[in-house]
């Protein structure tokens, strides 16, 4: 019985491939996207123009505040009423890079906020300019708070792009449903997908962990 | 406008919310002038000259630093900047660059000298201060003496018209005062226009033409070194000085 529904599984896996190949490009060009996006978000939000950050700080509070469910089936069933046709991937990496974008956001503003004012000080007295004193003084340190919660996040965020699959997009959580129809075993199905999923995340949990030991070491100097 | 002084402060005033931080300042720092601000904690000397650069600015009066008007929109606060060195009393070196790097990231990026020739200058400015073996070296290997040398020597390395020194030896343990000091004086000894605040009366009178005592935001005395700590004027002055004189 076992035997027979791991052979029918077995042959399962050409989809099984094209599903993580989905969550994977999914994650990735959105992760990509959100990441510059939270990092303009967040220095913006960090910028001395208060309606600017009040109105990120705000569209954030929402994004975080609502399920990612909800934001998904907004973004595919609401904008075509307003004459934006998407299809299921664009709708899944639009809903995808915002969300990266506003927990990257915050955790971009923490890392500037933690940067000493007398660093940014020092770059104002000797001339440099807002950009340069964002790239060559205060990002630089801003990262070393940043690394460790951003690939922590980003775990999650794969994990959120499983929510996709509600919009008819076949990622490694869709393929559980639609194989699950044939292979009647709900347990060896999700099993299978979410070894799936871990094998993605396993790898960024490892690099967030040793971030976070090199970042705690005593004034150790991180070369980016 | 009047050719005036290098920096000029006329009738200037500054609030802190409700408290009068400076009051009715009027001073003039002439070209390769050095003056020394002293005065109790709390009395303004530190935001008088973080005025000078922009890092805190006026509610009225005038301030007037190499011929530009502080708050006309005529003046390029960025381009001003790079004419005037401020030296931190916490170094405020970056931590994440070298001695060297920290010398030559101004030069490179604002004065946009090529690499090359700016890390020669850097490497000199370096041994100027006595640091020519630590150009490798990040902040966190040098001690406080070390640090401060190297924050001055990256401000020599953007080639200022003005030096500004907020209680450069305040964060330092007695041993390296002097080696600080030394390099202190070695840049006034070049022409440099200098205004430092301090209560390193041996610097004062070895180097400042005048002596600038403040107390609760208002210049209250001002006289060459000599005149001031040999004959105080003001009560007030007295007082302070047996306070910082007496050991």
């Amino acid at each position: 019985m076992i035997w027979q529904q791991v052979q029918s599984l077995a042959g399962s896996y050409p989809l099984a491939l094209r599903g993580l190949g989905m969550t994977v490009v999914l994650s990735l060009i959105s992760l990509v996207l959100g990441t510059l996006l939270g990092f303009g978000l967040g220095i913006l939000r960090t910028g001395g123009n208060r309606l600017i950050s009040a109105a990120i700080g705000a569209w954030v509070d929402l994004i975080r505040g609502t399920p990612f469910l909800v934001q998904i089936f907004l973004i595919f069933f609401i904008l075509p009423e307003l004459g934006i046709e998407l299809d299921a991937f664009t709708a899944g990496i639009i809903a995808l890079t915002n969300l990266a974008a506003c927990f990257i956001c915050e955790i971009v503003a923490a890392g500037i906020r933690s940067v000493p004012t007398g660093q940014v000080e020092a770059a104002l007295a000797s001339g440099l300019s807002r950009s340069q004193r964002m790239r060559q003084v205060v990002l630089p340190q801003a990262m070393r708070i940043v690394l460790p919660p951003l690939v922590g996040q980003y775990v999650l965020l794969i994990k959120d792009s499983s929510v996709v699959s509600a919009i008819g997009l076949t990622d490694l959580t869709r393929v559980g449903w639609l194989v699950v129809q044939r292979v009647p075993n709900g347990l060896l199905v999700f099993f299978l997908v979410g070894l799936g999923y871990f094998i993605v995340c396993y790898p960024l949990i490892m690099l967030a962990r040793r971030l976070e030991q090199r970042m705690g070491a005593a004034h150790g100097e991180v070369q980016l | 406008m009047t050719k005036t002084g290098m920096i000029d402060f006329r009738g200037v005033n500054k609030w802190f919310g409700a408290l009068n931080v400076l009051r009715d300042i009027t001073l003039s720092v002439e070209p390769r002038e050095v003056v020394v601000v002293c005065g109790p904690s709390g009395s303004g000397k530190s935001t008088l000259i973080r005025c000078i650069n922009g890092l805190e600015t006026i509610r009225d009066g005038d301030l007037v630093v190499d011929g530009q008007r502080l708050g006309d929109p005529a003046t390029n606060m960025t381009r001003l900047r790079t004419e005037i060195g401020f030296v931190f009393q916490s170094f405020n070196l970056y931590p994440h660059k070298t001695a060297l790097e920290n010398v030559t990231l101004a030069p490179i990026h604002v004065r946009k000298i090529p690499r090359a020739e700016a890390e020669q200058a850097g490497r000199e400015l370096l041994a100027k201060v006595g640091l020519a073996d630590k150009v490798d070296a990040y902040p966190a290997q040098l001690s406080g003496g070390q640090q401060q040398r190297v924050a001055i020597a990256r401000c020599l390395g953007m080639r200022p018209k003005i030096m500004l020194f907020d209680e450069p030896t305040s964060a330092l343990d007695p041993e390296m005062i002097s080696e600080v000091l030394d390099v202190m004086v070695a840049v006034a000894e070049e022409g440099m226009t200098m205004m430092v605040v301090t209560h390193e009366m041996g610097f004062a009178r070895k180097v400042a033409q005048r002596v600038v005592f403040m107390d609760a935001g208002a210049i209250v005395e001002s006289g060459t070194p000599d005149e001031f700590f040999s004959h105080p004027k003001t009560d007030r002055s007295r007082a302070f000085l047996s306070k910082i004189l007496r050991h």
